[in-house]
């Protein structure tokens, strides 16, 4: 069988906002259970983590942005936002999330084998390259992703946190060698994800946003990726494919109002394992997810599906709103790269 | 013909957010301006878990129009985002604003650093003018 990979969990003693935040330290409790729920014995992995580097942050992030962030935390920390806060420990646990997946990829690659996931916060997929937003500091997806890029390999990152990653969009919007493909309801924070938004001139079609409305349910997220997304990844041919791992598409999540079940969540990763280009090159990177009963069972359902383990499995969703408005904006974001080529020329 | 101006204010219900406001208003009315009062809904407040009970819309344009504005002049949004995102994206828009008012400590500021502070990051990322109103201002 496939070897797990866990590359933490990172932040489930810092980082702390509270008992009223919802992103709190305890949703990496039930994140490990649903991992011990597979009983992998010794099938799973546990790699030393440790903190990104200055000049592996700085790939993605300003080195102003991560100053003032390491400041602002040894100032005690504070709210950034009505959403985001750090805490004096922040800035270490930032560090190490982002480090966490790091080394994910990196016990991948000296394997040549296996399935990472990276249960880590705070998360990541908002903070842009000088900017903490959305609860994320520091862009954790986007820190491995460019250390993939800075070698030379293209990277495909799959994001289905019912939230669009923003900031792992605009950090990639015109970068050739990284697919941004992102699920997410719309609207919703943060506002951005519209399916016109295509990518830079040098990455035009690069960014694929598949803007779902209330209520859409697992067949339509699947059949996003499955059939919408599918020809632009195989056309990418990616060497790495890496997840945002949201679980707050989730029905029973209080944050979001798409209708998916821990089921539609196992059979979205078999479908994006299919587009790893071998074994060893898939890694999941937790992101949201805030119901922590359902966080636990789909962590259980995607990890087994992906592994192959007879877990249990949610029955999957179907019939929910979404399917036409794919169609309808396939043929906008056609039109959107027309126009971002045009503007570049011959 | 002139393109007609707009001017995109930032509201979150704090006593500082009003004081911008009604200094966006009366400037508003002195450049022949329409007004677009903003308010953004972050992460937690759409969930209903922000701690309190949400902004009142009517009370941001009544202190506009208090301040001497026409009430037809003044437009009223709820928009996804976080408060600066949010306003970044007013100056994007189809009919952009052309200048952009915050006030100085919003409900979560933290006086001289740029993160924490909605005002100062939207003062080092837009592309057209920022008014900060500061907060010692009063509108009467």
């Amino acid at each position: 069988m496939t070897t797990l990979v866990v590359a933490g969990p990172a932040g489930i003693s810092e980082h702390d906002g509270g008992p009223y935040h919802p992103e709190q330290q305890s949703r990496l409790f039930a994140v490990m259970d649903g991992v011990r729920a597979l009983e992998l014995e010794d099938e799973v992995a546990y790699p030393a983590i440790r903190e990104a580097s200055l000049d592996e942050l700085s790939r993605v992030h300003s080195s102003a942005y991560l100053a003032e962030l390491e400041a602002f935390c040894a100032r005690g920390g504070g709210d950034i936002d009505p959403d985001t806060y750090a805490r004096p420990d922040s800035w270490t646990a930032a560090r190490r999330a982002a480090g966490a997946g790091l080394v994910a990829l990196t016990e991948l690659e000296r394997r040549g084998d296996g399935i990472a996931f990276v249960p880590v916060r705070p998360p990541g997929h908002h903070a842009t390259a000088d900017r903490a937003m959305g609860f994320c500091l520091v862009n954790n997806v986007a820190v491995a992703a460019a250390s993939r890029t800075a070698v030379g390999e293209r990277v495909l990152i799959v994001d289905w946190d019912v939230h669009h990653g923003n900031g792992t969009q605009a950090i990639f919007w015109d970068d050739p060698d990284v697919l941004y493909v992102s699920t997410h309801q719309h609207p919703l924070f943060p506002g951005t994800g519209r399916p016109d938004e295509v990518g830079g001139p040098g990455a035009p079609g690069l960014t694929l946003n598949m803007p779902l409305p209330p209520g859409a349910t697992g067949d339509v997220v699947r059949a996003a990726i499955d059939e919408v997304a599918r020809g632009t990844i195989e056309d990418f041919r990616p060497d790495w494919v890496l997840v945002s791992c949201g679980f707050d598409a989730h029905q029973a999540d209080p944050l979001g109002e798409l209708e998916l079940s821990g089921g539609d969540f196992a059979e979205l990763a078999r479908v994006v394992q299919e587009f790893a280009p071998g074994p060893g090159r898939l890694a999941l990177f937790l992101e949201g997810g805030y119901n922590q009963l359902s966080l636990a069972s789909s962590v259980e359902a995607t990890l087994g599906a992906l592994l192959g383990v007879q877990g249990h499995r949610p029955a999957t969703t179907s019939g929910g709103p979404g399917l036409g408005q794919l169609r309808a904006d396939d043929t906008a974001r056609l039109h959107a790269i027309d126009r971002v080529h045009m503007e570049v020329g011959p | 013909m002139r393109a007609p101006v707009t001017i995109a204010v930032g509201y979150d219900g704090s006593p500082d957010a009003g004081s911008a406001v009604a200094w966006a208003a009366r400037v508003a009315v002195a450049l022949g301006a329409r007004l677009h009062v903003v308010h953004a809904v972050g992460l937690l407040e759409h969930a209903g878990l922000a701690g309190h009970a949400g902004v009142d819309g009517d009370v941001a344009v009544r202190i506009a129009v208090e301040a001497g504005i026409d009430p037809g002049d003044v437009e009223w949004s709820v928009v996804d985002g976080d408060p600066c995102s949010a306003l970044l994206r007013m100056a994007e828009s189809p009919e952009p604003a052309t200048m952009l008012v915050v006030g100085s400590r919003g409900s979560g500021a933290h006086a001289g650093t740029l993160i924490g502070s909605t005002s100062l990051e939207l003062a080092e990322h837009a592309r057209v003018p920022v008014t900060i109103v500061p907060s010692s201002h009063r509108s009467d």
